[in-house]
């Protein structure tokens, strides 16, 4: 009998041990799996670069020196003595070879490229920028006939300098891209976001919540306010897309905007937050004391003075922590900014157009024809740092703000 | 001397619960008056009567009169704002709010609209020296009031209530967080206060009510048992309740 409940509580404690550890590995799993797969993709030029690269067709002018000299070849470097420009072998996100311009002389023709295709900008001239990317480049071999080099014909970037240097005696014109896959349109429009939603969810939740807490009284109606907004919590936030679309938009439309925008987007996301700033804030002003109310009170203050100069900046550390947690729940948000922000990542957004988040990004890059995982994964690894820093800076802020009365 | 304060047959009522039954009292102008009792008595009930607190308590119902300046404070015509102007108050625990020493004294001037920095200026270094505590904070005015120690901390709840330059203090158990020094620093300066100001204590040791009080209430059950001159009532008791509360057989 003894051995049998023995062998039951070794088996039980066992089980709690085993199902609280798998929680932790599936963490560490998300971490690893993101990290793995993200981390080649990672680096600041993809924080600042545009998501869609650029095509352009540009005709090289006759070069004004013949002889160029590059201070110092790094390797995997191949410099163009003739042309003064230098080429580095790379790959894209998606693994395609790439010949990238990593050097170019500040007197090379390349620097005078002027637009070929038909159109506004036709003869404009687009001086070529580090980091672009040589498709071709169209040049006139010493036999006088027009040939063309690059990538496209599975050539690296010796092979293409080789023949620039040894075999064209003049060159005609280029076709080249600039890099994409970067998430700058994303980030700016996700601070955009985080803007809009706290300038309109702070005021209303703070008020609302210093009504709630100070001013109501505690009867039926105040209980039914609360419980409603209670119950806005637990609303998913795909429903909070479609109100926004239907119920929302008309007032978008009061700015002169149409379609999907940013400001719809956070229009609809400062409802989301409205109830975690009410609850945050009615928490910070329930534990103030209340002998700071009596004091100030008993010093001739009337009741809003003491709740605006005294209660209030009491409470400020916990509203505070209120509005880093909805900063969380801005960039982790995507199923509310489908429907009113679009899935169209826009590199330059503004906030009466349409654009991405981060998360958005994601979801995009990953149901089109060819997902990107690298770069979605990558910028997995961008919302987790925010959303980590953030929980840190919650932490912390509890730590500094620790109660001295 | 002129009397201040005059409670004529003051009952209150928590919600059932009877906490003060027929009180009449008369407070002398420029004297301490010491209320002692065991402790759910009444004596803070009562003095929370005076400036109005125990509006925030919603059961409470009050019948009687209270009398300052011929008028009754009760009445809805006196504004609780002004009354509480001309009767602060000092808490049990020292309540500084959480800004700096200048801000605190400064706080009720400036719920009172006052806005002129000299006159603040002035008015804080006088309420801190006649608190006693200017000598001590002069160069951290900018300093949290938190950084302060008990005593100073509850010195400064004195200042901040004399800056709105009342006509009474109210103090509940003003001492009753404080290490002996500290103790002995509030009573030297209510000692000094009262030429200015009318002080009405509640507190729970007898011998502090001894040393510093002019005349001293006993409460009991939320009557008040006897009503005299401190002397008289701590060396010839008239009734045999405050005798044996102020010998210790109960209490």
């Amino acid at each position: 009998m003894m051995k049998k409940r023995l062998f039951k509580d070794k088996v039980l404690n066992g089980l709690t041990f085993f199902t609280s550890g798998i929680s932790v590995l599936v963490l560490f799993a998300i971490f690893f799996f993101i990290f793995q797969k993200g981390y080649s993709t990672l680096s600041l030029d993809m924080l600042s670069n545009n998501y869609w690269s650029v095509n352009y067709n540009l005709a090289i002018p006759e070069s004004s020196q013949s002889v160029y000299t590059y201070p110092s070849i790094e390797s995997g470097e191949s410099f163009s003595s003739k042309y003064g420009i230098a080429f580095k072998d790379d790959f894209s996100p998606d693994k395609k070879a790439l010949i990238v311009v990593s050097y170019v002389d500040p007197a090379s023709p390349f620097k005078l490229l002027t637009d070929l295709s038909a159109g506004p900008n036709q003869g404009q001239v687009i001086p070529i920028q580090l980091g672009m990317n040589i498709e071709k480049i169209v040049y006139t071999n010493t036999l006088g006939v027009d040939r063309s080099a690059g990538v496209i014909f599975k050539q690296n970037a010796s092979e293409l300098v080789n023949i620039l240097d040894t075999q064209a005696t003049k060159l005609l014109s280029t076709y080249t891209q600039t890099e994409g896959g970067g998430i700058k349109g994303s980030l700016i429009a996700t601070l955009y976001l985080i803007l809009i939603s706290l300038a309109i969810a702070m005021p209303l939740g703070i008020f609302s919540a210093i009504y709630l807490t100070e001013y109501a009284a505690k009867n039926k109606t105040s209980a039914f306010i609360r419980s409603s907004i209670e119950l806005l919590t637990g609303v998913p936030s795909i429903i909070y897309g479609l109100m926004g679309m239907v119920v929302l938009y008309p007032i978008t439309t009061l700015f002169k905007v149409s379609g999907p925008s940013v400001l719809l987007g956070g229009l609809t996301l400062s409802i989301i937050l409205l109830p975690t700033i009410i609850r945050t804030t009615e928490e910070a002003l329930k534990v103030v004391p209340e002998h700071f109310r009596s004091a100030s009170l008993s010093l001739g203050a009337n009741y809003s003075q003491t709740i605006f100069k005294v209660v209030l900046p009491s409470a400020v550390p916990g509203i505070l922590t209120g509005i880093l947690l909805s900063v969380g729940r801005v960039i982790g948000e995507s199923a509310a900014l489908i429907y009113t922000m679009g899935t169209f990542v826009n590199d330059s957004p503004s906030v009466t157009r349409g654009g991405t988040s981060l998360a958005v990004q994601i979801w995009s890059i990953m149901s089109g024809e060819q997902p990107n995982f690298a770069l979605a994964s990558a910028i997995s690894i961008i919302i987790l740092g925010i959303v980590l820093f953030i929980n840190i800076s919650i932490k912390l802020l509890a730590r500094r703000f620790a109660k001295t009365w | 001397m002129k009397n201040i304060f005059e409670i004529k047959h003051l009952t209150l009522h928590y919600g059932n619960l009877l906490a003060l039954k027929d009180v009449n009292l008369t407070i002398k102008e420029h004297s301490v008056t010491a209320f002692i009792g065991p402790s759910g008595c009444g004596k803070s009930t009562l003095l929370r009567c005076l400036n109005r607190m125990n509006d925030l308590i919603p059961e409470c119902k009050i019948e009687g009169q209270i009398i300052i300046d011929e008028q009754d404070i009760q009445n809805d015509k006196i504004s609780v704002v002004d009354l509480r102007t001309k009767v602060g108050m000092v808490f049990q625990k020292p309540n500084p709010f959480p800004m700096s020493i200048y801000e605190n004294v400064a706080y009720g001037l400036r719920c009172q609209g006052i806005k002129d920095k000299k006159a603040l200026d002035e008015a804080v270094e006088t309420s801190l020296k006649k608190a006693a505590l200017w000598n001590e904070v002069q160069d951290r005015l900018k300093e949290n009031a938190y950084k302060l120690s008990g005593g100073q901390q509850q010195r400064l709840c004195i200042a901040r209530a004399i800056a709105m330059e009342p006509e009474v203090i109210l103090m509940d158990e003003p001492t009753s967080a404080l290490d002996p020094i500290a103790t002995a620093k509030i009573e030297e300066l209510i000692n000094d206060l009262k030429k200015e100001y009318t002080i009405i204590i509640v507190t729970h040791s007898m011998q502090q009510a001894a040393r510093i009080s002019d005349d001293t209430a006993f409460f009991l059950l939320g009557e008040v048992i006897e009503f005299n001159p401190t002397k008289q009532l701590f060396h010839v008791p008239q009734d045999k309740r405050t005798e044996d509360y102020i010998t210790g057989r109960f209490g």
